[in-house]
């Protein structure tokens, strides 16, 4: 991992902390993101890692302010880098950096592209399928265009576009957002990620891409606005195995290349092994577990990581899998999460003091190694052991006494739910 | 057929679903009302009082400008007079230029719609169905065949083919005891119920291309499943496997289809008994119909039965929406999902 | 496949629709009861006159002669000689079809311009007053009988408030546009003050319809994925809206409107009806009760043709917007 030397020296450009999303359902409150701090810095590449339902991508759209209804960030600040804001909004500003929940939504999605973007899981359906592939990348050239000309207004990003544009545009076809600067631009761009014969490509629909072709099309689209850090939220998963090692290569030239940030979210320890400077591991909203690639890896403090780094035998396999950790993927639903480490109840090594739920401790390894376990703050106790059927037995703690008769298929219901 | 899993999606739906509760409380309602409307008329829909002629519905009162002559101090004068109509709870919806109840005449009503309504997609149902099933099952030639006669039938307006046939054929008059008549519940009331036979039929008959269309749509998709293809490769047979795995799998975008055109049946029988295509008077386009020559005398005679209309057909599409919302079968485009 | 060979096998098509509807229609007198002679020849017309006339109808041919007579005559125009107006019934039809052509087209532009921006409207401010109100409006719009609508409509803004003219077709839309150019407005103004009333109730139920359907499309494609992906390159959310949601929305709406084209045809047959509007709706309804053959085949041939132009029309539109369909 050469390139991970010198990373700690490197300056933060974005800091979250104590973030938390929530979404309201009719089941009740779902705290999908619990008070999650974390650092990018520039020109790293961080990566999230946990299973489905952990929060990783919740996280992702929480930062670029993409929650959507019945979701909600509730608190939390997130502290980027830049000068112009900071000076621009002094009251949200803290030195160089300013914080993006405190700023206006118009400013903040004026970010959206030049600041931050995003690469999502599913090519396929993260195109418009009606419009050619060129076309949408020159899209996200044309609205930066429009905002650097007219820097702080959200009329020059839109010039107007709506209902009565639009129909004009569906009459008259050669009258269209874009212009053909933009889709030179478009073109270009392509070719940077690789696409033989962009020009054509460019002119293409999305469904006569492969799954490969069309997630370089979208890295290239995220470029388009020149982000300082990019998202990657299982930027491989919807991809053949051949073509995901192709993709993280890419992913990890242009990071090179632009010295930009990376954010890559990924249930694959694999993609983090191989991409990431370093990790943060979440587990219920929560992260359980940061630091240095090397941290994480050579020196797992949290149970939860252990376990998922458990079945991995060799650190360069470039397909390590997920070892299955016995139990449920926890419920989310505020009334039903309790007070205790999330993970005790599948954690071999819970203890009494784990009914209360952990602060973050620093562990052993580089300074920035942390995790939310009391393992990181003394030995396992054996003789402080919960007995290992203390939360089949009805669950106590939390939920009071509940029949045996329906233990069984209650995670069942609940992963259901919460899917 | 009906999974439990359907019917805890049906409860799903129900519970923060207002207007699916009013949807069925319109429906049963209405069907109640059908059901027992000898019991439930305050008079014989059918019969004539002239001395009672256009009173207005309760609540409202109707100025009639008359003139008379009258023998006043020996000579004839022509005399002017204002009289004002008084709306009485004897007829509570009034009544129309023939002094018929309109409230009896409104619960009528619901009868023939009703049955034309389910009658008319029943056939529509027996027609389509079969009809989309094998074209979808067998596809290729049978498939293009019926599918281009199923184009043509569409070309038609369903109207326009209803009116043609309705008008041109005899009108077919199917006579039912009324039981409640019969056992000696409701003497006054009109012993037969009046069933418009030549209706039915034709509008079964311009609207089954509906249910070949949805039933085809699904033969096509529940043919490509694996548990179908296992079946044939071990030898089912057609029919077989259209009774066994094709025909359930249809069954829960028919019924939706089959909810939302026992509402488009109703308004296409309530149009052709506007246009004096009925075959029966008890019918609410017919009394619309009567009361268009009415609006600047006697407004209601046209306005009561159009709402019976409007809230029978809210009913049944408050229903079919509920039912298409919970059951998902897939009618309105394809199904996105949420963050 | 390209665009033109779609549109090519699209309009092949067609034809063969079409073809099916003149045969359907030259059927429909052979499952009809009663001879067409009937309502021809006088009460007391001996057999021999009878047989004379029948003769001349061409009823005594093989019933392929008839067929292929008829298919023959429609190529050249023929539509038939309706003895009921003594005049060829092609002259009929054709001299009521722009009435009925006025009449839908007002109709689908109120319902377009009316239902896309409601339809958005409520999409996209869920469970707000304006999404309660376009709901309720849809939902008594498709369930209203349009007849009946018409009829309140007269009533209250005609009969009560004299508001409009109670029906019948002022002067013609081409009348009133040679006006227009001659500098008279006069004519276009008896012409919108004719046709608002009946426009207006043919069109509720399309709006209602193209609103309901423009609703549930935008929310499920604003549920999308690509939506969000718009979002995150920084796409203002009007563009994100009619750009890339409406747009995607339309083109399975176009092809419901499309298909309930019929019951627009349909629905100006009876609001013809209502507002004595002459166009072919009402001369179909006359046509079936005289037994007027020529014009009501020619009606049903006129009515069938339009609907399968319409469509194909639709399916251009539809393929010029989505261009995966072309394959």
């Amino acid at each position: 991992m050469s390139h991970s030397n010198g990373v700690a020296s490197r300056q933060d450009v974005l800091r979250v902390r104590d973030l938390s999303t929530r979404f309201f359902t009719d089941e009740g409150q779902v705290n999908a993101v619990e008070s999650v701090s974390f650092d990018v810095r520039d020109g790293e590449i961080l990566g999230i890692v946990g299973e489905s339902g952990s929060g990783k991508s919740v996280t992702a759209l929480s930062l670029i302010d993409l929650v959507e209804s019945p979701g909600r960030v509730t608190s939390g600040q997130l502290w980027y880098r830049n000068a112009d804001l900071a000076e621009e909004f002094s009251d949200a500003a803290d030195g160089e950096f300013v914080d993006l929940r405190a700023l206006p939504t118009r400013v903040r999605r004026a970010l959206r592209g030049p600041s931050f973007s995003m690469v999502f899981q599913d090519p396929m359906s993260s195109f418009n399928p009606s419009i050619p592939v060129g076309e949408q990348i020159a899209e996200a050239v044309e609205v930066q265009r429009r905002a650097r000309a007219n820097p702080r207004s959200t009329r020059s990003r839109t010039q107007g576009y709506g209902l009565g544009r639009y129909l004009l545009d569906s009459v008259v076809p050669t009258l269209d957002y874009t212009d053909d600067e933009s889709h030179e631009r478009a073109v270009e761009l392509l070719e940077q990620v690789g696409i033989p014969d962009p020009e054509q490509r460019a002119r293409e629909y999305p469904h006569q891409f492969s799954g490969g072709m069309l997630q370089r099309a979208m890295i290239a689209q995220a470029l388009a606005g020149e982000p300082d850090v990019l998202i990657a939220d299982e930027p491989t998963t919807a991809l053949d195995v051949t073509i995901q090692a192709q993709i993280l290569n890419l992913l990890r030239d242009i990071q090179e290349e632009r010295d930009m940030s990376v954010l890559m979210i990924t249930h694959d320890l694999g993609v983090i092994a191989r991409m990431c400077d370093r990790v943060c591991v979440m587990y219920a909203g929560e992260v359980v577990e940061r630091g240095t690639l090397e941290d994480v890896f050579d020196r797992p403090t949290h149970p939860y990581t252990e376990g998922l780094l458990g079945s991995i035998p060799d650190l360069d396999d470039p397909a390590p899998r997920l070892q299955p950790i016995e139990g449920n993927v926890p419920s989310l639903l505020d009334s039903e999460m309790g007070d205790r480490c999330y993970f005790a109840d599948r954690c071999p090594k819970a203890m009494t003091e784990c009914l209360q739920h952990p602060p973050e401790y620093e562990a052993e390894g580089s300074a920035e190694h942390r995790a939310r376990c009391v393992l990181a703050d003394h030995p396992y106790d054996e003789r402080e052991a919960l007995p290992p059927d203390y939360f089949e037995a009805g669950r106590p703690a939390e939920t009071g006494p509940v029949d045996g008769g329906t233990d069984d298929d209650r995670p069942a219901e609940e992963a259901q739910q919460n899917d | 057929m009906v999974s439990p899993r359907t019917i805890r999606n049906l409860k799903r739906e129900w519970r923060n679903n207002w207007l699916a509760k009013i949807g069925v409380a319109l429906v049963v309602a209405i069907l109640l009302v059908a059901v027992f409307a000898p019991l439930l008329a305050p008079y014989n829909p059918r019969s004539q009082s002239l001395e009672d002629s256009r009173l207005p519905p309760m609540g409202f009162t109707e100025t009639e400008n008359s003139t008379s002559s009258q023998f006043v101090n020996g000579s004839v004068q022509v005399v002017s007079e204002r009289t004002t109509v008084n709306a009485t709870w004897d007829h509570p919806l009034g009544t129309n230029q023939l002094g018929q109840d309109m409230l009896s005449r409104v619960i009528y009503g619901a009868r023939t719609s009703l049955l034309v309504g389910a009658l008319g997609t029943l056939l529509a149902m027996l027609i389509g169905v079969p009809i989309g099933l094998v074209a979808g099952y067998y596809r290729g030639r049978v498939d293009d065949a019926l599918m281009r006669f199923a184009d043509v039938m569409l070309a038609f307006p369903s109207l326009v083919l209803a009116v043609a046939l309705v008008g041109l054929w005899q009108q077919a008059v199917w006579r039912i005891p009324d039981p409640f008549v019969a056992a000696g519940l409701a003497p006054s009331m009109p012993p037969d119920i009046v069933l418009p036979g030549t209706v039915i039929v034709v509008v079964g008959l311009v609207t089954w291309v509906w249910f070949a269309r949805v039933a085809r749509g699904e033969a096509l998709s529940v043919r490509e499943e694996e548990y179908v293809k296992a079946a044939r490769s071990l030898g089912a047979s057609d029919a077989f496997v259209i009774r066994k795995h094709v025909l359930p799998n249809s069954v829960t975008p028919i019924l939706v289809l089959g909810t939302i055109q026992v509402a488009a049946i109703i308004l296409l029988e309530s149009a052709l008994s506007y246009l004096g295509f009925s075959g029966t008077s008890l019918s609410w386009g017919f009394d619309i119909n009567q009361g268009r020559d009415y609006l600047a005398t006697a407004w209601w005679i046209a306005t009561v039965p159009g709402l019976a209309i409007v809230l029978a057909v809210i009913g049944i599409n408050l229903v079919g929406d509920w039912l298409r919302d919970a059951l998902d079968p897939g009618l309105g485009g394809e199904g996105g999902s949420g963050a | 496949m390209s665009y033109g060979r779609f549109l090519l096998k699209r309009v092949l098509q067609g034809i063969l629709v079409v073809w099916g509807v003149i045969t359907v229609v030259f059927l429909l007198r052979f499952i009809t009861p009663g001879s067409p002679v009937d309502f021809v020849a006088p009460q007391d017309a001996s057999q021999e006159l009878r047989q004379r006339i029948a003769a001349e109808l061409g009823l005594n041919e093989p019933l392929y002669v008839q067929y292929v007579d008829y298919l023959v005559g429609l190529l050249n125009g023929d539509m038939g000689y309706s003895y009921i107006f003594g005049q060829e019934a092609s002259a009929i039809v054709f001299g009521k079809l722009p009435a009925t052509v006025e009449l839908a087209v007002a109709a689908t532009v109120v319902a377009v311009v009316l239902s896309i921006p409601l339809g958005v409207v409520s999409a996209t401010r869920r469970h707000q007053p304006a999404d309660y109100g376009a709901t309720t409006f849809s939902l008594l719009g498709i369930s209203t009988p349009n007849f009946w609508l018409g009829i309140m409509l007269l009533l209250v803004l005609a009969v009560q408030i004299d508001l409009f003219p109670v029906g019948r077709r002022g002067i013609a839309f081409s009348t009133a546009f040679w006006m227009l150019f001659e500098g008279n407005v006069s004519g276009m103004q008896t012409w919108l003050a004719h046709i608002t009333l009946p426009a207006l109730t043919l069109g509720t139920y399309f709006t209602a319809l193209i609103t309901r359907l423009t609703r549930s499309g935008m929310l499920d494609e604003l549920g999308k994925s690509y939506v969000q992906a718009a979002r995150a390159k920084g796409i203002p959310e009007t563009l994100v809206r009619y750009r890339h949601a409406l747009r995607n929305t339309l083109i399975p709406v176009i092809t419901v409107v499309g298909l309930q084209l019929g019951t627009l045809i349909g629905g100006a047959v009876i609001t013809e009806q209502v507002f004595n509007w002459p166009g072919l709706g009402q001369q179909v309804i006359s046509a079936v009760n005289n037994r007027d053959w020529p014009v009501l085949q020619g009606s049903l041939i006129v009515i069938g043709t339009g609907f399968v132009l319409v469509n194909i029309v639709v399916d251009s539109l539809y393929a010029y917007l989505d261009p995966r369909v072309i394959e």
